[in-house]
């Protein structure tokens, strides 16, 4: 027997695109989100967990991505009208914590070349970790823009310090169809992560950001 | 009627106790007895104020009677706490002890009886630590926890516990030794007692780790690494539970009466840590605590600071020990990037440091997958120098071995091609501990890389080898389905699908499954080269697989079955040989264990590192067992062949064992009187 029954997902799913289309629309895209509070779990004794999956679809297809690559890379991505920094950009930085936490704050995400992942930590400080933004690599045999649309398209899922977690899986430009996928995935993949798998789940929420909440656990 | 009452009360100044007693019980009729009292109050402590040093026995009492008395006349006594604080304040230091201690009791009573602030209370304490008196200080320190404690005990007052806890927060800032100590403990007690567990809290310990007073930073570091062992004989911890206070009430009665001895003390001792333990494991269930580390706001910073202040002091080795370990479980937890961390640590890289293994142990919390791999690769090159080469004793390779092995399982990126073709020859050295330890880094990088062993090391390959992707630096690994989800029984899920989908989604579902019959087909048909196809087949069984675990993980919602299913799978995948053509004996060998599996998240302990010691044939267990098994059989308190046939006659020696002492008394005598001369002449 299914935790959660497929119809009153789709139905939950379904309220939510209605109210923010029809009820209430907003001036902007709002996101979905997948609320989770955990429980019969100790942060102090059990591992703590963290992972990432990649969705079906892209969930924040705004994000926007910089490229901290060497000349190839930067060539690519300037022929693409990508946002790219190269090392000697990084190097006037100069280890300024402020201008590398703006940087940080600028973009969602970086990725960054192969060549130069290494010296990453040694040229820019621990800025880029501390947000939470550690660029991950590029090869010059993939294409940067499939590379970009990978990153977008991945969650992670981190425990802080309290028992819930929070991840947007899309927004609400989708299709119920899409948004039931990536749902699906997110739940299947955060519950695969726990130590009792389902025995560790105490809810599940799906929401939009300006509306009420669906309970679907 | 009135030479009665002033008889009466005559009796009663000579016996407070009494009128206190009346007093509680019936506060109205008693009232002018009170107004009596307290005129004579306000007498003695104006000769009093002349000469505050000097003991006065009779304020003394008059004190503690008030004090005991005051919620019955709530309003006559509005000023005493204002005059006692004053007195405690003005005259500090220079008070007598015991009337010291007096005021301090009446103090805390009325503040129980609510008839002073919790605020007004504590400031006056904290003032009062300046005094030297160690009862004193131990008073104030258990007063102010339970005082805290009780006022969180029915429901937490945001807005006073704040108000308290900015008054701490400045305590810790004052000069004074003593009262920035009494401060850090009162709060890492709170703490610790899930009174004051958030976060502003935890900041603020964390300064203290900054603190000039060795004292002190020892005190907010020990908190950090969790270290402190739960004070022994702290009363007010035993305070929990009806029946084991009962017990320990029985216990400790029976001890008081009985004649002392050592013994009996110790047995005691035993006892209560006994109900102690059990009353703990059942209380200390619940309470979802995130440790203290997880709690600090700005780790990096944090490290970094800790990290200077490190490189600069003097202080002795332990406590240069305890910052670098909660430096290193800082990175290690919070994943920071502190690079100067590894060239210092270098230097203490020596086998003959003292308390290498620890430092070795640092070295491994320290170490995680962000940091760059060329800082821990020149660590690795410092221990793999200095600690495995054959000059040194085998212990000494053991442990270089190990530790070598706690970092790579938290970043396995830093181990080079040969040095890690170096470290695995060592599975053939002659002492059994090296030999070990060279195995089990065999065993982590089979799972994490099998790519660097030489070819003959890598083992037999197994399934989830197959799977295995090498990840680089800054890689993650982001799969578009549950690892394993192909392996759920697909039956199950199209009857559902079936049952309960619309049209339109079944043909959908259709369709991949047209498409899975297609890659079948092309692999029938490309079946001419047996080399080319095995590879093409586990490729694009490869292929298939994930397509499908992507179908399933998207489509439904796992229940805890598929879950369990799936684990078994992988676990499986673990163990069962990979399929190919070439590869075709029966799975003879059972599961390896996992190092880095389990170990990545947490920190390692300091058994990983010193597990060097092999078991001895004959360890204490098979020795022990070995007595037990000759004893059997034998008769109690008798040593020595015994008879073979017990109903055979016995020697008169045998039976003067059994006679009362009495009996033989003489003859054991008479046996001294017939010494022989020369026997005598010997002596």
């Amino acid at each position: 027997m299914s935790k959660i029954n497929r119809d009153s997902l789709r139905e939950s799913i379904d309220n939510i695109l209605k109210f923010s289309h029809e009820t209430k629309k907003r001036k902007f895209t709002e996101s979905v989100e997948l609320q989770i509070a955990l429980k019969n779990y100790d942060p102090q004794k059990d591992k703590r967990f963290a992972g990432t999956v990649k969705l079906r679809h892209i969930p924040k297809p705004k994000m926007k991505v910089c490229i901290l690559g060497d000349q190839v890379h930067c060539d690519q991505a300037k022929a693409n009208d990508i946002p790219h920094m190269d090392l000697d950009g990084l190097k006037k930085l100069n280890k300024d914590k402020k201008l590398v936490k703006k940087l940080a704050k600028k973009y969602d995400a970086f990725l960054a070349s192969e060549s130069l992942i290494r010296q990453i930590p040694r040229v820019l400080g621990p800025g880029l970790n501390k947000a939470g933004k550690f660029p991950a690599p590029v090869t010059h045999n993939d294409t940067l823009t499939t590379r970009i649309e990978e990153t977008k398209a991945t969650i992670k899922f981190q425990m802080k310090k309290v028992l819930v977690l929070n991840v947007c899986v899309g927004h609400v430009g989708m299709s119920s169809e899409e948004l039931y996928q990536n749902v699906t995935l997110a739940i299947n993949f955060l519950v695969s992560l726990l130590k009792k798998n389902w025995q560790n789940v105490r809810a599940l929420y799906i929401k939009s950001t300006m509306g009420p909440s669906e309970k679907i656990f | 009627m009135s030479g009665k009452t002033a008889a009466k009360s005559a009796q009663f100044a000579s016996n407070l106790p009494h009128l206190q007693n009346l007093m509680k019980r019936d506060p109205a009729s008693y009232k002018d007895e009170f107004s009596k009292q307290w005129q004579y109050f306000h007498n003695l402590m104006q000769t009093f104020q002349l000469q505050p040093s000097k003991y006065n026995e009779k304020l003394d009492e008059m004190i503690s009677f008030l004090a005991q008395v005051s919620h019955c006349y709530k309003e006559e006594v509005s000023k005493l706490p204002e005059t006692l604080s004053d007195i405690l304040k003005n005259h500090s230091t220079t008070l007598d002890r015991t009337m010291r201690m007096t005021l301090i009791k009446a103090v805390i009573m009325l503040r129980n009886k609510d008839l002073i602030s919790a605020t007004a209370v504590l400031q006056l304490f904290f003032k009062l630590l300046r005094c030297e008196d160690k009862l004193l200080r131990k008073t104030i320190y258990q007063y102010v926890v339970s005082d805290i404690k009780n006022i969180n005990s029915k429901h937490k007052n945001a807005r006073l516990n704040s108000a308290l806890q900015t008054f701490m927060f400045s305590m810790l800032q004052e000069n004074n030794g003593v009262t920035v100590k009494t401060a850090l403990d009162i709060m890492i007690e709170l703490y610790k007692r899930n009174i004051w567990n958030d976060a502003k809290t935890v900041n603020v310990i964390a300064t203290a780790c900054f603190s000039k007073i060795t004292k002190v930073m020892v005190a907010a570091i020990k908190f950090f690494l969790g270290k402190d062992v739960v004070d022994q004989n702290d009363d007010s911890d035993s305070e929990k539970e009806e029946a084991p206070k009962k017990i320990v009430k029985t216990l400790t009665l029976g001890h008081r009466v009985a004649k002392k001895t050592k013994k009996r003390k110790k047995k005691l001792e035993r006892a209560l840590d006994a109900v102690k333990k059990h009353s703990k494991n059942k209380s200390k269930a619940e309470a979802f605590n995130f440790s203290a580390l997880h709690l600090i706001h700005d780790p990096q910073d944090f490290a970094e600071k800790l990290f200077r202040q490190l490189e600069k002091t003097t202080e002795r080795f332990e406590v240069k020990l305890m910052m670098i370990d909660l430096i290193s479980r800082l990175v290690g937890i919070h994943k920071l990037i502190l690079l100067n961390f590894y060239p210092f640590m270098k230097r203490f890289v020596q086998p003959h440091q003292r308390e290498v293994t620890r430092l070795l142990l640092f070295l491994a919390q320290g170490s995680h997958e962000v940091v760059p791999p060329d800082a821990i690769e020149e660590v690795l090159m410092t221990i793999a120098n200095n600690f495995i080469t054959e000059r040194n004793s085998n212990e000494v390779m053991a442990v270089g071995l190990n530790a070598v092995r706690e970092i790579c399982a938290r970043c396995p990126l830093a181990m080079s091609e040969d040095l890690l073709q170096d470290l695995v020859q060592y599975r053939t050295h002659r002492d059994k501990a090296v030999i070990m330890a060279a195995r089990s880094l065999v065993q982590l990088y089979r799972k994490t890389n099998p790519e660097l062993l030489h070819r003959k090391d890598r083992g037999r390959p197994t399934e989830s080898m197959k799977e295995l992707k090498v990840l680089g630096y800054g890689e993650m690994d982001a799969k578009s389905f549950v690892s394993g989800a192909e392996t759920i029984p697909d039956m199950e899920a199209k009857k559902e699908q079936t049952e309960q989908e619309q049209g339109d989604w079944e043909s959908c579902s259709e369709e991949d499954n047209d498409s899975d019959g297609e890659w079948v087909d092309v692999y029938h048909s490309s079946d001419e080269d047996v080399e080319n196809a095995d590879k093409q087949e586990t490729e694009e069984d490869q292929k298939i697989r994930e397509q499908k675990a992507e179908e399933i993980s998207t489509t439904r919602i796992m229940t805890d079955e598929d879950f369990k299913t799936i684990n078994m799978a992988q676990v499986s995948k673990d163990i069962n040989p990979a399929k190919s053509a070439s590869s075709k004996k029966a799975s003879k060998r059972k599961r390896q264990d996992a190092f880095g599996a389990e170990n990545s998240g947490g920190l390692p302990t300091l058994g990983d590192i010193e597990m060097v010691h092999k078991k001895k044939a004959h360890d204490r267990e098979a020795r022990l067992a070995a007595v037990a098994a000759g004893r059997e059989g034998r008769e109690k308190f008798s040593h020595g062949p015994q008879k073979m046939n017990p109903n055979a006659s016995t020697t008169n020696k045998d039976k003067a064992k059994k006679k009362a002492f009495t009996m033989v008394k003489h003859k054991i005598r008479r046996k001294k009187v017939k010494r022989s001369f020369k026997e005598k002449q010997v002596q």
